[in-house]
């Protein structure tokens, strides 16, 4: 194998066929690769051993640190920094900071959620290096993939290439960098 | 456990294992609760009784309207997952009718024997806090044309008509597509929803009005039907689940519901939990904010006596509506674990069918007042009459759940969602 290469891709006619070439490199206990498919094709998750993502901690994150921004805020502004007596109320409570925190909970979360989201995705992603491979684009339409990267621990180019046709793949290809 | 577990869809050739001998237990038990609750007559006199009744038939008869808010919502919306579990819903409806034969006696004890027995505004002569009779308070003769007795009849039995003729309508339509396949059925309950919607909408916002917040008829709030509409999909959402892991675990829904249909109706839980919070606290919010007397009174019954000392309510107040209704089911229906592991859903929804009966307990119950004008306690006697209430109309509706469940098959087979339904994914 070339040093430079950046992985194998393997092509795939059916989705039942990706399918099960995913659950064989799942066994085989691969860990950076990925499907490349025209749609999105349900169970396949768990065909290649993903986990649930961890966005929603993320979020969760984000609406605590909104929460308690809102009622900081509402603490800060009316008890410490500026004393005012509104309307008989007491400096501080937290039933008026309430709408306050509870909207920028809600932003927090957004923002945790999408900014997380791209951040895991490696997003935004100018280039890829299958982008290269000339039948890429029909990813798009009709075929499926499936790419082995080099930096996996257990690549091996030959040992690779012959799982990927074990399971099926076709017109195996070796990925510039 | 059912010997049929793990074949797949059972549900498509077999009609439903029995039911009959589940159904007679929960009739049974039903109408020894109606029995024990008419002891209590004797025991703690008609007033209580009466109100702890209202609470038992508004409890069951919110998870109804939830029940058909659902399958309206599910049909206008062409929704596709729910095709599986609607089915149990509108044989939930079959609940309208026997709930308006349970709620009749509230209306003849009040107008046959003690105008004064629940709600206030029956009786002008009804002797009010200072004095002077309600005949002659200037706040009821504003709400005249609406609070009367006239208009008390003539609603309730207008909603519970409009329920059952929108049970009716739905119920026969899916039923009878099982048998002929048309399409013309899926249409005709699509017109119904549309139809449905608006009028359930009203009928349980006057509802809860009438009901429940015309016990204290100086109050107001926008925000009640609202607060009512919350309880009844809350309920109706985990009485779902309830039927869900049941028919799960008895074999019937094996090869029918999978993990997304369980993490589908608990992010409805979720959200719904969050938007009965939301409205909750606007009320509260309003009213603390506004600090208007009228207002204020119906939080200061449920949080002080009239020496300022601290009563049960307050306590209930806090721990059970603000942390048991809201944060404790937000947070465990957060997790993805616990929405698609049935037995902690389950445990989720009955904690959540617990905590609104207190919520009703907490809108209805404090209207019975001493010679102070303090509000009863909930932990006496009283409660008694409450469990019994619930568990005696709880046993009827039950019981008419399940004498339907058996008259038709386990999910719509010809709806045209179907398939979508069973292959349900994220």
């Amino acid at each position: 194998m070339s040093a430079q290469s950046y992985g194998l891709i393997a092509t795939f006619k059916t989705a039942p066929a990706l399918y099960h070439a995913a659950e064989a490199v799942r066994d085989a206990g691969y860990r950076h690769w990925d499907c490349i498919t025209p749609f999105p094709v349900h169970g396949l998750d768990k065909a290649m051993g993903l986990s649930r993502s961890i966005v929603p901690r993320i979020s969760l994150v984000g609406g605590i640190t909104g929460f308690c921004t809102g009622m900081s805020l509402i603490w800060w502004t009316g008890a410490v920094d500026y004393k005012l007596i509104v309307g008989g109320k007491p400096l501080f409570s937290p039933m008026f900071a309430f709408p306050v925190s509870y909207e920028l909970t809600i932003l927090f979360t957004a923002f945790a959620t999408i900014i997380g989201m791209f951040v895991l995705n490696g997003l935004p992603m100018h280039y890829h290096p299958v982008l290269k491979y000339d039948q890429i684009r029909r990813g798009m339409d009709d075929t499926f993939f499936i790419v082995i990267e080099a930096r996996d621990p257990r690549f091996n180019a030959a040992n690779t290439r012959a799982l990927l046709e074990q399971a099926g793949g076709e017109a195996i290809t070796e990925l510039e960098p | 456990m059912s010997s049929h577990a793990a074949s797949a869809p059972a549900a498509l050739s077999a009609a439903p294992a029995s039911t009959a001998p589940a159904a007679s237990k929960a009739l049974t038990l039903g109408l020894a609760g109606i029995a024990l609750t008419a002891l209590g007559l004797f025991v703690s006199g008609a007033k209580v009784v009466a109100h702890s009744w209202l609470v038992g038939v508004t409890y069951w008869t919110a998870i109804a309207i939830g029940m058909l808010l659902l399958v309206l919502i599910h049909h206008i919306f062409d929704a596709s997952w729910s095709t599986v579990i609607r089915r149990q819903f509108e044989h939930g409806l079959a609940a309208f009718k026997w709930l308006g034969l349970l709620f009749s006696p509230l209306l003849l004890a009040s107008f046959l024997y003690d105008r004064d027995l629940i709600w206030p505004w029956l009786d002008l002569n009804h002797e009010m806090h200072g004095g002077h009779t309600v005949g002659h308070d200037p706040l009821y003769l504003k709400k005249a044309a609406f609070l009367n007795p006239g208009m008390l009849l003539g609603m309730t039995i207008a909603f519970f008509a409009g329920w059952i003729w929108l049970s009716s309508r739905l119920r026969r339509a899916s039923f009878t597509q099982d048998l002929d396949g048309s399409l013309g059925w899926t249409r005709h309950n699509r017109v119904t929803a549309a139809i449905g919607l608006p009028i359930a909408a009203l009928t349980l916002t006057f509802a809860a009005i009438y009901w429940i917040k015309s016990l204290e008829y100086h109050w107001f709030s926008t925000m009640y039907g609202v607060w009512f509409f919350a309880n009844c999909v809350r309920g109706a959402l985990s009485f779902g689940v309830i039927i869900m892991v049941w028919l799960w675990q008895r074999g019937d829904y094996r090869g029918i519901l999978n993990t997304n249909h369980f993490h589908s109706i608990g992010m409805l839980m979720l959200a719904f939990t969050v938007f009965w919070a939301y409205v909750t606290f606007s009320q509260y919010f309003l009213i603390w904010n506004a600090n208007v007397p009228e207002e204020t009174f119906w939080y200061n019954l449920r949080e002080i006596n009239h020496d300022g000392a601290s009563n049960q309510w307050k306590w209930i107040g806090i721990f059970g509506i603000l942390f048991g209704h809201f944060f404790i089911p937000f947070f465990f229906l957060l997790s993805y674990r616990f929405k698609i592991t049935p037995h902690i859903l389950r445990r989720i929804a009955i904690w959540i069918l617990a905590i609104i009966l207190l919520d009703l307990c907490y809108n209805i119950m404090p209207a019975l007042k001493d010679s102070h004008g303090d509000a009863l306690p909930l932990l006496s006697l009283n409660l008694v009459w409450i469990l019994t209430s619930v568990v005696g109309v709880g046993g009827v509706c039950v019981w008419a759940y399940l004498r339907s469940f058996g008259t038709a098959k386990l999910i719509p087979i010809r709806d045209p969602r179907i398939g979508e339904s069973l292959t349900h994914h994220e």
